[in-house]
């Protein structure tokens, strides 16, 4: 099933998701609209929706086909009618109210080379200094758009031309846990110790993702984090991983 | 009131439907390979369908029961032998004391299943007892809480015929059935170029050694797109089927990345994906498409033969 409402695409992903898309940009705008719908369809407590993933450019709901859309002869109209009456219903009262609760954290990063492995690469191939990497990295506020790849990945954008850099060919058979990385125009956290690709300019001492059901992801899709430096002994400190 | 592992298998986990409702946080569902085959063991036993049960893979883990239990094994024959004496699939096994069961040698599938008529009582992680690839090791011992007091009633009472239909129909589906394998196309389908999308539909493919629970890495034609294109990182589902940049396939099953980035050209309906997680290796098989109602169809009726 495809179909078109308002600025939305929406269209079916194999026999139990759907998939509500907007421009395939990274770009806050959008990211706030995905965000928007992603709270909305929570308060429309829809039976039978098992998962809401927003990602970028989309929000994909999972549902339990014996659940949603019940009783539906033909599906395929089912969930054109569903979907038109969530867009319409969403696109008329989402200037009156903003519905999600996004946190902006502040999050301390060591530059260290002892974190940071490929800090001095890029600063050979960019051509500035270690120190200016790091102002650049620190003097942006960058939005969350996705969590994957592991459990509490966070991919934020959108870094500043001057330090954009591509993902190494060969990824790491192991990148540290906490390690900030960046590939392309995006910044990431690893929350886990994982193979990767991306290039490693520092480390943070927070915990980003613990299996506690009651802590689990720090961050979410929409929160704003803003990097700031720290030495190794504050480092140290603060680690908790520890 | 325990089972004790003897030798570890080479990827065996405990089990249930998966979680749900982590996914935005990048949280895996987990979940058995092939839920039908898992369904049908908690089915014969008259169980909840969906009870923890344990997923065994080939070399399979050699299992102690240290007090009597009611066992049913089902999904692929790895040759059951309980104290060396073989033992029948699909069927209500009464298990004695110090019993072992062993698998000997996998004739067909990839991934067997024992549910138990008492409860595997195991910690949760967010309301379920998969927990990404934590294998079952050598001396763990796994709890069943035992609440019959009657096993031998008990198991004179699971002896239905009815159950037999349904056993059957659930395993000429998964176990002998040659038939394509059914995939809706995905966003990226349309971004295929003619060659390729002629490939996919007529030629055969096999799962490569590179299969687990993850995902299996597909051998057959490769595949190319008209416009080599980006993709935005996006959910992707179990049964999703990735195009590598090296124009290899991917099928995405149970332990899947919340969200992919490769190009999306499809998604393998749930009625065929316990036929797809039985595949063995390098056995040939073919996509064809479908339509969502049918899928849908298809799975209620699947579901709706589960009825005690």
């Amino acid at each position: 099933m495809k179909n078109k409402v308002h600025q939305w695409d929406v269209y079916t992903l194999g026999d139990h998701a759907i998939v509500f898309a907007l421009e395939p940009i990274i770009n806050v705008n959008i990211l706030q609209k995905i965000k928007q719908l992603n709270a909305f369809i929570y308060t429309k407590k829809i039976d039978g929706i098992l998962d809401v993933i927003p990602s970028y450019h989309t929000l994909t709901i999972v549902y339990d086909i014996l659940k949603f859309v019940s009783a539906a002869e033909d599906a395929t109209h089912q969930l054109l009618l569903l979907s038109n009456s969530i867009i319409n219903e969403f696109e008329s009262i989402e200037l009156k109210q903003d519905l999600s609760i996004s946190n902006t954290y502040q999050v301390p990063v060591c530059y260290d080379a002892a974190f940071a492995l490929d800090i001095q690469n890029i600063s050979e191939q960019k051509n500035i200094s270690i120190q200016e990497i790091i102002d650049i990295h620190c003097g942006k506020i960058y939005d969350v758009y996705s969590i994957g790849f592991l459990p509490g990945f966070t991919y934020m954008g959108i870094v500043d031309e001057k330090i954009k850099i591509d993902r190494h060919h060969k990824p790491r058979n192991v990148v540290p846990a906490g390690s900030i990385g960046i590939a392309g125009l995006q910044t990431g956290i690893y929350p886990s110790d994982s193979p990767g690709g991306w290039q490693i300019i520092g480390k943070t001492p927070f915990k980003i993702f613990d299996p506690n059901p009651n802590k689990l992801s720090k961050f979410k899709v929409g929160d704003q984090v803003q990097f700031y430096p720290i030495s190794k002994t504050e480092f140290d400190q603060i680690n908790e991983y520890t | 009131m325990s089972i004790k592992i003897l030798h570890k298998g080479l990827a065996d986990t405990l089990q249930d439907d998966g979680r749900y409702g982590f996914q935005h946080l990048g949280i895996q569902p987990n979940g058995c390979m092939d839920k039908l085959s898992a369904t049908l063991a908690n089915y014969i036993l008259q169980n909840d369908l969906n009870a923890p049960v344990i997923e065994l893979h080939f070399p399979s883990s050699k299992i102690q029961f240290l007090e009597d239990h009611i066992i049913c094994i089902s999904g692929g024959n790895f040759v059951p032998v309980i104290n060396e004496k073989s033992v029948a699939l699909n069927k209500p096994i009464y298990v004695q004391k110090n019993d072992v069961l062993s698998m000997l040698q996998p004739i067909n599938g990839r991934t067997a299943y024992i549910a138990f008529k008492s409860t595997i009582n195991e910690p949760l992680w967010l309301h379920s007892i998969a927990y990404n690839g934590k294998k079952l090791e050598k001396d763990q011992e796994i709890t069943i809480s035992n609440k019959i007091t009657d096993l031998k009633s008990t198991m004179d009472g699971l002896l239905n015929p009815l159950q037999d239909q349904t056993n059957e129909q659930v395993n000429e589906n998964i176990f002998n059935n040659n038939a394509p394998i059914r995939i809706l196309p995905g966003p990226a389908w349309q971004d295929l170029n003619n060659h390729s999308i002629t490939c996919i539909l007529n030629d055969s493919y096999s799962v490569t050694t590179q299969a687990n629970r993850m995902g299996f890495h597909l051998s057959g034609p490769s595949l190319s797109l008209n416009n080599p294109n980006s993709y935005l990182s996006s959910a992707v589902t179990r049964g999703t089927l990735q195009l590598l940049p090296s124009g290899d396939l991917i099928v995405l099953m149970a332990d899947h990345q919340t969200i992919g980035g490769y190009a999306n050209l499809g998604q393998i309906i749930l009625v065929d994906l316990p036929r797809f997680a039985q595949m063995k290796t390098n056995q040939a098989f073919k996509f064809c498409l479908t339509n969502l109602t049918t899928a849908q169809t298809l799975y209620k009726e699947m579901y709706a033969s589960f009825k005690y």
